[in-house]
């Protein structure tokens, strides 16, 4: 059963389209049986046509910019609202779904904990940070997609040199990453079988990753006044010709989403980001507890 | 001598007599043979058969007649002589088994070198005018064709022409006869009956192109001239279309491009029923092939020695609109399209052609003087998007070029009924979007006044109103589009405009395709005033802003990035660096404005949007450390907040996200803004109307008297000293919070909200010290103790009897023994963030049904809702003692 989860397009507001890669992943397989919108996605005509080609069957809960109600449609006069919080059920699993403009403090750990405690989930699928990241905690699965658009985001923004330092890290970590972009969605499915039996690895893997992402961040942050040190020293004052990436102006990370295949009580996650023209494909496995 | 009566007779006494032929030419009895012959060509007399009837006939008669040509040649002259024959063929009795004979020996004669060439050909041309039934006439003219093929003399080649166009004149005017044969009411018989026959004069065209070879000379001196003369002369629709069509096939383009006058000349004469653009079109199509084949062969220099090809075209153009007023617009405007193409194709830089056109077009429009009838609307709209151009790229680049450069595009577009200018905006905004998607710029808008230029082309798609009227949405799958009344869209529904959505979309584009500058300063400045300018006209869309400005105020926010980064990210001259912080300010106040004017002209409708854009914008302020605008942007959220945000269920999400926001704020902390705004904020909480929104609102807020790291900036829990944080405040707010709760009256909400808090305190408590927190075991374990005593009063309010007693009933009535397990496993229900009661499904997939309010015939349900919550969250505490001992003294 493949459930892909999406958020934050904010499509038209800040962002043109999907990456077309991705509409071409998408596009080509029916094999998603579920949508997950994770906020921010419900402005664009086209979006919504195009997951709902994906599949008819599509949960939606509310971003900031989501108005209250569902767009209005003509076959189903009756107001349907858009809801902060949902549960949905696929195989052995309870997954809660939340945008995350209403967890406080935001992206907080232990707030997410309590959410996912709260509605009684396996897996807690929540977005708004534009930024994709995986992890387990108690027991639990925690998926953010980021942004399927890499749209522009308010909050404290990332800056691309962290990014670098993190694409490293995951490149080391992540020893069945695909780089194969034409990789079908759903030929995965069979890879799967064997790498279950590092699961618990990968789980902690992920868990490591994180950490080390903050601790990436920090060098990279002292790197950087080391940096602007010795240009103060020896250059002469720069003319005004920095080019800033768009992913700088942005704040957001690269376009991504996920994919969870799910076989019983097993939950295989697909990591899909789009960088630098290139669809990549990172694989967390994680199994629920008894 | 007398033909058969049917056709199936005729052909089998041609087949007879055929057979009875070749044996006498076997037996070397010639005069029998003849006979025959003769015999069988009787049946080409035949009256009254269909042209594909009579094309059978001839078929076999000509397989024999060759077989008796090949012998003449062979035994000539040791036998008998061809001439003597070809005078004795002359006493056949009748005409057309006569003609055939002679042509037959004649041809034969041809054959052998000591013939007189030149006085056969003359006589047996001469001859066959004997023949005036059209389509026997035909037939035997196109039998002299045939046999002629290859016994034309060498090095004649005038002599040839005029022999192939002596025989095609009279073809022809056979051709044209046949039209006025028989009763009038066969004229459409008669038509199609033509048609069939249209081969045989076309192939004396093919004739004439393989002996014309290259020589444009003789072609167009001595060949074209006659040709077109009869084409002109007859008069005739049919074969007027058909020839000139011919000619346009068979002779080479090289010939065309130096003959195009006479050629376009003469469809000036044609019968007024001719449609005309058909021939024109098929020209143009040779015209542009050519282009194609010679740019595969590189010889770049046939093209530019062409330089006039348009001229010729658009003089035609003007000369046939004076002097053919009659022709419909279904006739005109493909011929301005297929000219249009031409010279896309070979001037393709040359955009003041199109613009001519454009322009001419406009005035035949408004020359037109009434709506243009809905049938002819479509060939407007191919003018403007181009459409049927197969040999143009229908790039991005190309519909900046011809919107930048062609002025009468927007007057011609500006000519068309609204519903057809909002399609043709829209697809041009499709072409235009699509250079988005191949990530590179493709071209540039050089300056602000060509984007100028393609806004007031998209002015009526901006100022567009979808009324009952013009309502044309397409409505598929989704069904997205809207039948909805003005007072009924300000009730925070919204409606997908998938045209707006392309306009917002064109903003994100435009400013991608800006002319690069050195100085990044001079790029800022040249995007802010392009956007201004997006902004302007976007506003003139009155309440279709709501669909166009978040994307002017997102881009203003990515300026606001942008100079940031560039100004702290560079070392700069101070001057520089002062532009750049003037340059934010400024970009804040055009943000503001934006925000303003939507909220001023869209009203309720987006009021909760107008609220979270001030949040963001004060959110980037912050983080720019630029605490004044922060605290105003701040400031306006809240005016929005107490004046118009009025739902409730709106109220209570827009202040959650008040807070979520105002705690990752950090530059507030000057002048009391961070204070002020705060207590604020936990003030609209503590006054919201619903006592679970109260409580709910409370006990976040007291994450606002506790900030927590923002690893992005550097901040590290347990290494970052000066987090804002007073643990007396957060106590305050929890307490408050577990009063309201304590006062609700709904039991199941009541219980649920203390389990709430109580998971409110098990993150302080994981976070710091009792001291720092205030919040301590013994008030935790208080906590525990009410919601225990509370949950067990809960739990009274159970309904068990009647649950079980329907439970066995229908076990006694044995009614379904497998559905009877799923009776008993109860629904499930947990509680949203914001208080609504979740069912969790029971099927994979399906969607959670989701309620605001209590259903009491699932009370029983719902009374697990706080229980299990309570369950859950002491396994946490317990699980947690592993790895806090602190844990170990909760009691739960």
């Amino acid at each position: 059963m493949l459930v892909l989860a999406l958020s934050d397009a904010h499509i038209p507001d800040r962002a043109i389209d999907l990456p077309s890669k991705f509409k071409k992943l998408l596009g080509v397989s029916n094999k998603i049986s579920q949508v997950i919108l994770l906020g921010n996605c419900t402005k664009s005509y086209e979006f919504l046509k195009f997951v709902n080609e994906v599949s008819s069957n599509v949960v939606i809960v509310r971003g900031e910019y989501d108005n209250g109600l569902l767009p209005v449609s003509k076959h189903s006069r009756a107001r349907e609202s858009i809801p902060i919080n949902t549960v949905v059920r696929q195989g052995a699993f309870k997954i809660g779904c939340c945008s995350g403009y209403t967890v406080v403090p935001k992206n907080d750990p232990l707030s997410l904990l309590a959410l996912a405690r709260q509605l009684d989930v396996d897996i807690l699928l929540w977005g708004g940070t534009h930024n994709v990241e995986a992890f387990t905690l108690e027991g639990k699965f925690f998926v953010n997609p980021g942004s399927c658009t890499g749209a522009f985001n308010t909050d404290w923004p990332f800056s691309t040199e962290d990014e670098d330092k993190q694409d490293e890290t995951e490149g080391m970590q992540n020893q069945d990453e695909e780089t194969d972009q034409t990789a079908e969605i759903g030929q995965q499915q069979e890879k799967e079988e064997k790498d279950q039996k590092n699961m618990q690895d990968q789980n902690q893997d992920q868990n490591q990753e994180n950490q080390t992402h903050e601790k990436g961040n920090d060098e990279e942050i002292n790197r950087d006044q080391g940096q602007n040190k010795s240009e103060e020293e020896g250059k002469e004052p720069v003319e005004d010709d920095l080019e800033l990436s768009e992913l700088d102006i942005d704040g957001s990370n690269t376009p991504s989403f996920c994919l969870l295949d799910i076989q019983s009580s097993t939950c295989t996650l697909y990591i899909y980001i789009y960088i630098d023209g290139e669809v990549k494909v990172d694989k967390v496995v994680y199994q629920k507890e008894d | 001598m007398s033909y058969s009566e049917t056709l199936e007779q005729a052909l089998i006494v041609v087949r007879q007599q055929a057979v009875l032929m070749q044996k006498c030419i076997q037996q070397r009895k010639l005069m029998d043979a003849l006979k025959h012959a003769s015999m069988m060509l009787t049946e080409l007399r035949k009256p009254d058969l269909s042209p594909k009837q009579y094309y059978e006939l001839y078929i076999m008669v000509f397989d024999s007649l060759s077989l008796l040509s090949s012998y003449l040649t062979d035994n000539h002259p040791k036998i008998h002589h061809l001439a003597d024959l070809y005078e004795l063929v002359q006493y056949a009795g009748n005409v057309v088994p006569r003609l055939y004979l002679m042509i037959t020996v004649g041809t034969s004669y041809l054959k052998c070198t000591d013939s007189p060439r030149e006085e056969i050909l003359k006589d047996m041309i001469e001859m066959c005018r004997g023949v005036q039934n059209p389509m026997r006439g035909l037939f035997l003219r196109y039998y002299l064709s045939q046999r002629t093929k290859q016994l034309l003399p060498d090095n004649a080649i005038e002599f040839n022409s005029n022999f192939v166009i002596n025989n095609f004149i009279e073809m022809n005017k056979l051709w044209v006869r046949l039209q006025h044969q028989g009763p009038l009411k066969e004229r459409e018989q008669r038509t199609k009956e033509r048609k069939e026959l249209q081969i045989l004069i076309g192939s004396q065209l093919v004739r004439l192109s393989q002996i014309v070879d290259d020589n444009l000379v003789i072609y167009k001196d001595n060949m074209l001239p006659v040709i077109l003369e009869q084409v002109v002369q007859c008069r005739d629709v049919v074969s007027q279309e058909y020839l000139l069509d011919v000619v346009c096939q068979v002779f080479p383009d090289e010939f065309h491009l130096s003959t195009l006058d006479s050629l376009l000349g003469s469809t000036l004469h044609m019968n007024p029923d001719v449609s005309i653009n058909k021939n024109v079109l098929t020209l143009i199509d040779r015209l542009n092939g050519y282009i194609d084949r010679k740019e595969q062969e590189q010889e770049q220099d046939t093209i530019q020695g062409n330089s006039n090809l348009f001229e010729v075209f658009w003089n035609y153009l003007k000369t046939l609109n004076e002097e053919r007023p009659d022709l419909s617009l279904h006739q005109f405007i493909p011929l301005v399209e297929s000219i249009m193409a031409l010279s896309l194709r070979w001037y393709p830089d040359n955009l003041s052609n199109l613009n001519i056109l454009y322009g001419f077009t406009a005035q035949k429009c408004r020359d037109y003087g009434r709506a243009i009838p809905q049938n002819a609307e479509y060939l407007f709209a191919n003018l403007l998007i181009l459409q049927n151009f197969r040999h143009v790229n229908r790039s991005a680049a190309l519909f900046y070029n011809i919107i930048s450069q062609c002025d009468a595009f927007r007057e011609l577009l500006s000519l068309q009924n609204m519903v057809l200018q909002k399609n043709i905006i829209d697809t041009l905004l499709d072409i235009l979007l699509s250079a988005s998607r191949e990530n590179e710029i493709l071209f540039v808008i050089d300056s602000k006044a060509s984007l100028e230029k393609l806004l007031s082309v998209m002015e009526p798609l901006i100022r567009f109103r979808v009324t009952s009227t013009t309502r044309r949405f397409s409505n598929d799958a989704l069904g997205l589009s809207d039948d909805l009344t003005e007072d009924e869209e300000g009730n925070s529904s919204w409606v997908l405009d998938p045209s707006q959505e392309k306009l917002a979309q064109f903003c994100h584009l435009s400013l991608r395709l800006l002319p690069i500058e050195c100085k990044q300063y001079l790029n800022v400045e040249n995007q802010v005033e392009y956007l201004l300018l997006l902004r302007n006209w976007y506003y003139r869309g009155d309440k279709n802003i709501k669909y166009t400005y978040p994307a002017i105020i997102s881009n203003f926010w990515k300026l606001i990035r942008k100079s940031y980064l560039l100004k702290t990210r560079q070392k700069l001259s101070r001057k520089t660096e002062n532009d750049y912080s003037n340059m934010i300010k400024q970009l804040f106040k055009y943000a503001s404005r934006c925000i303003n004017d939507l909220f001023n002209v869209c009203g309720s409708s987006v009021i909760d949007t107008v609220y979270k854009l001030n949040i963001q914008s004060a959110s980037l302020a912050d983080q720019l450390s630029i605490g004044e605008i922060a605290y105003d942007f701040f400031s306006q959220a809240f005016t929005v907040f107490e004046e118009s945000l009025s739902d409730l269920k709106t109220q209570f999400q827009a202040l959650v996200y008040m807070i979520q926001s105002l705690q990752k704020t950090r530059s507030l902390y000057q002048e009391n803004y961070y204070d002020t705004l705060i207590v604020r904020c936990t003030l609209h909480g503590s006054r919201l109307l619903r006592k679970q929104d109260q409580c709910r609102a409370v006990y976040l807020c007291s994450h606002l008297w506790w900030a927590t790291e923002i690893a992005v900036i550097g901040e590290e829990e347990g290494t970052t000293a000066d987090f804002y944080r007073e643990g007396k405040r957060v106590l305050e707010c929890l307490q408050r919070s577990l009063r309201v709760a304590d006062s609700t009256m709904d039991n199941i909400q009541s219980c649920q909200l203390m389990v709430e808090i109580l998971n409110r305190c098990l993150y302080y408590f994981i976070h710091g010290d009792e001291h720092d927190t205030h919040v301590s075991v013994k008030y935790i374990n208080g906590l525990i103790e009410l919601i225990k005593t509370n949950l067990r009063s809960l739990k009274l309010e159970e309904q068990i009897p009647e649950q079980q007693q329907s439970t066995t009933r229908l076990q006694d009535l044995h009614i379904d023994g497998q559905d009877s397990t799923e009776l008993s496993s109860r629904k499930k229900f947990v509680m949203g963030l914001d208080g609504t009661y979740i069912e969790i499904p029971r099927t994979n997939g399906s969607p959670a049904s989701i309620s605001n309010k209590l259903n009491s015939m699932y009370i029983n349900e719902m009374i697990y809702i706080p229980l299990e919550h309570f369950d859950r969250t002491c396994e946490y505490i317990v699980n947690q003692r592993e790895i806090d001992d602190r844990f170990k003294v909760i009691v739960v």
